[in-house]
């Protein structure tokens, strides 16, 4: 039980480090448009979830419907996660927003990914039994 | 199983693992958004004020156009159910499912052939044989690479799907 009060707490603290750093690479340069890496990394675990959900994993007879369903989202997933860092890079290419604030948000956007993953990853074991 | 074996090397154990399947299914979604964004990285640029062609140039739907053909290309290739593709079985080439599934699968390949093909065209049409310098040939450039990408993106997605079919096998028996 403490060892979950850990998690969490180090988890919070992480993310809210990640936002601090997004938050920061856009107040500094006067330049809103890197907070599309929170939405983006937030929405980013949704479509491995909600396809989840509509895949029935007791008809493992046939492969085809409910796979594709689930590892359609598992490409979208993987599209939302470079669009996190490809964003930031785009932008600081075309010079909207600096290099410093594009590195920034790059590692802002990932702490906050890795906390969604990891908070996931933490407490669905004990959903499952 | 191993009888019907083609070719003289094994694949690697580790090919067969659902990891090992998700991860490529993961990768693909990457290839993929790395090819879109390679592709919204030159328009964004080329409306920038960091464009500096003398005749401007910029990034118009002709440019969108071979990463649209590229991408249904790539949605037709992997909608397909592979495992219609054989023939062998009497249940599928009774009804023409397999001679229907090769149809599309090869329009599919063609739109992805093409869409290369388009993006090797922009380029050589619009910015090398006027003769631009780099900063505008990028635009060109990023449009054969998102094409590439986009290819490349629908090979592992091709390969991991095959990969579950295999895991299945091994689960089934």
């Amino acid at each position: 039980m403490t060892a979950g009060l850990k998690t969490i707490i180090s988890l919070s603290f992480v993310l809210a480090i990640g936002f601090l750093l997004v938050i920061l690479s856009c107040a500094l340069f006067k330049q809103y448009l890197p907070l599309l890496v929170v939405a983006t990394y937030v929405l980013a675990p949704l479509p491995n979830w909600i396809c989840g959900r509509c895949a029935n994993p007791d008809d493992f007879g046939d492969s085809g419907g409910a796979n594709a369903i689930v590892d359609f989202g598992r490409f979208c997933t993987g599209f939302l996660v470079i669009m996190g860092i490809a964003l930031p890079a785009v932008l600081a290419h075309s010079e909207i927003i600096r290099i410093p604030a594009m590195i920034m948000s790059i590692i802002g956007g990932v702490l906050i990914y890795g906390t969604v993953i990891s908070f996931g990853l933490f407490f669905q074991e004990e959903q499952e039994f | 199983m191993s009888e019907e074996r083609l070719w003289k090397f094994k694949k690697p154990e580790w090919m067969n693992s659902i990891m090992a399947r998700s991860a490529g299914v993961y990768a693909a979604g990457a290839l993929f958004s790395l090819a879109f964004f390679v592709m919204v990285d030159a328009a964004v640029f080329s409306h920038s004020p960091l464009n500096g062609s003398d005749p401007p140039i910029h990034i118009t739907f002709i440019d969108w156009l071979p990463l649209i053909f590229s991408s249904l290309g790539m949605l037709i290739i992997n909608s397909i159910e592979k495992t219609r593709l054989s023939a062998d079985s009497f249940s599928y080439s009774g009804s023409g499912v397999a001679w229907k599934a090769r149809v599309v699968l090869f329009l599919g390949f063609a739109s992805l052939a093409g869409g290369m093909a388009g993006g090797v065209t922009v380029l050589v049409l619009k910015y090398v044989v006027p003769g631009t310098v780099w900063p505008t040939l990028y635009m060109g450039v990023a449009n054969v690479a998102s094409n590439g990408l986009v290819m490349l993106s629908s090979v592992v997605l091709w390969v991991s799907q095959n990969m579950e079919d295999e895991y299945a096998y091994n689960l089934a028996l």
